[in-house]
């Protein structure tokens, strides 16, 4: 019985930690003032 | 003590092997998207290119013909659509700039493109255009999806409007990176004149009215790194004639356009380096996280039992202790 306690303590730990990650996400950011480009940049 | 340990060891154990299939399946697709406020300029090269005099209305040799792509993406289009797609959305506002060898405008083609952040699936979306006209896109278009596999692919062609195969040609090393390579040829086929013109007073339908129309044929062929789809390098063998009506003075056809567009080096360069960082974070995902915990767990069930099994071996008799005398009573 004890051994099912600490199974299922560690299979929710996982959970717990990847929809932690998975919550963070990534950052949307902000649409860039940059122009579309109608010149020849020098370098990327 | 060492039930306390094996049961603490198994519960890490179940951590471990659960955090491997979690990771890959469930982790990956939330995490890996591309950027809705990635902003990225490109720019192509096609040397001795063959080029439309408007002037003269005849074609001639130039150095060189520039074309610079810029993909901006836009958050809040993206937002909006995201609210009744019911999925991340990005939304790319490009804009491919041609140059001739003076510096002055050859054409210029801006295009709204939507797609799905993870799986590249085009979104449709009112606003989805090319050069103003409204399209609804099948396929790919500039990215091919994260963990790209060898097979064909359907590569939306922005001068025709339509979706043809962009077929897989193999596998090679490129700058140390294995990369795909990807082929599509678009035929000969008439296409719209493009929206801006390279001479001021000029438009389509001016165009339209002297019955010349505007063909177009290409091919074009993409390296691209597989875990990450990202293209790290492209060409494209383009060729555009005009054709018949009364602009060309009786000719059949005089090219506009002939030339094989390549890549600049520096841009070569720069996509190369941000693909391989890139590269490190997505097979961190699909890879080395899973397989790393995957690893881990095992031996530590391992321990676990072997701990749980000692605590369980049974111990041998007790040593036997001298008896005290028994009290004698008198």
């Amino acid at each position: 019985m004890r051994a099912l306690i600490a199974a299922a303590t560690g299979l929710a730990l996982a959970f717990a930690l990847v929809l932690a990650i998975s919550a963070l996400g990534r950052p949307s950011g902000r649409t860039s003032p940059e122009p579309l480009l109608t010149t020849v940049p020098a370098h990327p | 003590m060492r039930r306390t340990a094996s049961l603490v060891l198994l519960a890490c154990a179940v951590c471990c092997a659960a955090l491997a299939p979690l990771l890959r399946w469930y982790a990956f697709p939330r995490l890996a998207r591309v950027p809705a406020h990635q902003y990225q300029a490109m720019v192509l090269e096609a040397r001795d290119a063959t080029l439309l005099d408007y002037g003269t209305m005849r074609a001639k040799k130039v150095p060189k013909v520039t074309i610079v792509q810029t993909l901006k993406g836009n958050v809040e289009a993206a937002r909006r659509i995201e609210r009744t797609a019911g999925r991340p959305v990005v939304v790319w506002d490009s804009l491919s700039y041609v140059q001739g060898p003076d510096g002055k405008m050859v054409s210029k083609v801006p295009e709204r493109y939507i797609f799905d952040a993870h799986g590249q699936d085009p979104v449709h979306a009112t606003g989805e255009m090319v050069d103003g006209d409204p399209v609804r896109r099948e396929g790919i278009e500039f990215k091919w999806p994260f963990l790209t596999r060898k097979r064909d692919y359907a590569y939306f062609d922005a001068q025709t409007r339509t979706t043809s195969p962009i077929h897989y040609r193999g596998t090679r090393t490129f700058r140390g990176l294995t990369v795909y390579r990807f082929e599509q040829t678009v035929p000969w086929t008439k296409v719209r004149m493009p929206k801006t013109m390279p001479v001021r007073g000029i438009t389509p339908e001016t165009v339209a009215g002297t019955g010349t129309t505007r063909w177009y044929s290409t091919v074009r062929r993409f390296w691209v790194e597989p875990v990450t789809g990202a293209p790290v390098y492209g060409e494209e063998i383009h060729r555009e004639e005009l054709r018949g009506g009364t602009l060309l003075g009786g000719r059949a056809k005089v090219t506009a356009f002939a030339g094989h567009v390549k890549m600049r080096e520096d841009y070569i360069a720069h996509t190369v380096a941000l693909v391989k960082h890139n590269r490190t974070l997505v097979l961190a995902l699909t890879s080395y996280a899973p397989r790393g915990s995957l690893g881990l767990g095992l031996p530590l069930l391992a321990l676990s039992l072997w701990l749980e099994a000692r605590a369980r071996r049974p111990r041998g008799p007790a040593p036997a202790r001298p008896e005290e005398p028994a009290p004698v009573s008198a």
